[in-house]
């Protein structure tokens, strides 16, 4: 997980020209908490899919595709997987009724039921739309951009300062850490070692990552003044973003499939394609 | 002249020159850690997360805000880059390890030269983290059974008691106590062998 959550990081901003790419970034995280948010209040699992499906035909025309679908096999299939194998069997979910794929083994029962599998796939559906909205937001948003709209959408300055120099900060550790990992195992650190001695490795790898890493603090923090970062003047940006007729559109149909969603809300509650089926209640 | 003279005092300096800034930049520092921790637990192959470490240890050397930023902010760019919306409720988890590391710091608890209640500390808060990533667990991600390395603990739970709440807060227990303890013993090591000149509290 780590090593594809870095490339993300290293990558950051995946060029290009789509449509997606043209939107103001504002308007693109304003559609990554709308639609995680209604993947949230709906406890439906077709929602979810036509969501994720929607999501991955707009990564797909981003080219950010190939790193979506990565991250969505290394987080959401997964859980996915160990969900279905534990709580789709007979002794898992409670609630478990109808089998889907079920034999007799030994006098056991053994197999798949409909109640637990479609309960772990609505969850891992919807982490799946998630993780799949925050990085089209993020992916096609230049680093700069981000900075500027974050400042535009009034968060602290500081704030936009350590979230952007967060992003930075992790490939650079990174890569100080195999350096210092490295050294260690030219000096004899054994990684194949007990869980005790492995657990001692940690130390003698931390302590010179985070030492080098303070000592850089102090330099950050002059290059930081040098450029004016705490005086008590309006900080002005690199660029200004300003809303588009893209953004617009995107605001409409957002406002419009709100309005839908309140419609299907009050007339056929919170599972309004698989209604009927008992167990799906909010919050299990 | 002799009244121009008692004016001038000297200058005692109370807090170091540009503190602030320093606490603003060690933020994404304590950040990356808590994510570089990651990659390291990889390398090593071990079954722990480790990932609130530095949130204690910005909250021993920094003071609390520091540790509370640091740790929501992990979460936070996590959240927004590869984890998906709902993991930036994790960021709460990381608030209330700094401040409970705070508490025990204040009291004298984390340091290395009094391990009894050091481990102590770090069983209270792996054991007091149940109740909120058991709440997380629950109502964000439907309290399915999230690392594989404790699915074994939530299947056995399942079978017996047929409830997910229980299985999910029996595979916490197992996850956080040793995790937090680790992280503590981590955080108090660390900054134990940190030179007095990288000291980021004021002086009193």
């Amino acid at each position: 997980m780590s090593s594809a959550a870095l490339k993300i990081l290293r990558s950051g901003y995946v060029r290009g020209n789509s449509p997606i790419h043209k939107l103001d970034g504002r308007t693109k995280f304003l559609f990554f908490l709308w639609i995680s948010v209604f993947n949230y209040v709906f406890y439906d699992l077709y929602i979810s899919l036509v969501s994720l499906a929607v999501l991955l035909a707009l990564a797909g025309i981003s080219k950010v595709g190939k790193i979506v679908l990565s991250v969505i096999m290394i987080v959401a299939v997964p859980i996915l997987i160990l969900g279905i194998i534990i709580l789709g069997s007979p002794i898992g979910f409670p609630h478990n009724k109808t089998p889907l794929i079920a034999t007799m083994i030994f006098g056991h029962e053994i197999g798949l039921f409909l109640e637990g599998t479609v309960y772990v796939s609505i969850w891992s559906t919807r982490l799946a739309v998630t993780i799949t909205a925050a990085l089209l937001a993020y992916l096609t948003t230049h680093p700069s951009d981000l900075a500027a709209i974050m400042l535009k959408s009034r968060l602290p300055y500081k704030f936009a300062y350590a979230f952007l120099a967060t992003v930075q900060l992790i490939p650079i550790l990174t890569n100080e850490i195999s350096t210092i990992y490295q050294a260690q195992v030219s000096r004899g650190l054994n990684v194949q070692a007990n869980l005790i001695e492995r657990l001692k490795s940690i130390v003698v790898l931390m302590i010179p990552l985070t030492l080098g890493a303070i000592n850089q603090t102090q330099t950050r923090a002059i290059a930081l003044e040098s450029r004016g970062f705490s005086a008590p003047v309006k900080k002005v940006m690199l660029s200004d973003p300003k809303f588009k007729l893209g953004d617009y559109v995107m605001f409409c149909a957002m406002i419009a499939f709100t309005v839908y969603f309140i419609f299907l809300i009050s007339t056929r509650g919170l599972v309004p394609f698989m209604q009927g089926v008992q167990y799906l209640v909010p919050g299990g | 002249m002799t009244s121009d003279m008692k004016k001038v005092q000297p200058t005692v300096i109370t807090k170091p020159a540009g503190f602030a800034i320093l606490q603003v930049v060690l933020v994404p520092v304590i950040a990356a850690l808590n994510y570089v921790t990651g990659v390291v637990i990889n390398l090593l192959k071990l079954p722990l997360f480790m990932d609130t470490w530095a949130t204690m240890f910005g909250t021993v050397v920094a003071g609390l805000w520091v540790g509370m930023a640091g740790g929501f902010l992990y979460n936070i760019v996590m959240a927004f880059t590869f984890w998906g919306l709902p993991a930036w409720v994790w960021g709460f988890i990381n608030v209330y390890i700094a401040v409970i590391t705070w508490v025990f710091w204040r009291i004298g608890w984390i340091t290395i030269k009094k391990p009894v209640k050091l481990i102590l500390a770090g069983i209270i808060i792996g054991a007091t983290n149940v109740i909120p990533t058991t709440l997380i667990n629950v109502f964000i991600f439907g309290a399915l059974p999230t690392y594989a390395g404790t699915s074994w603990i939530y299947a056995i739970i399942l079978n017996q008691t047929s409830s997910v709440i229980s299985a999910t807060v029996g595979s916490s227990i197992a996850a956080e106590i040793p995790d937090k303890l680790l992280s503590l013993i981590l955080a108090a090591v660390v900054a134990s062998r940190m030179p007095e000149r990288y000291s980021l509290r004021p002086a009193k």
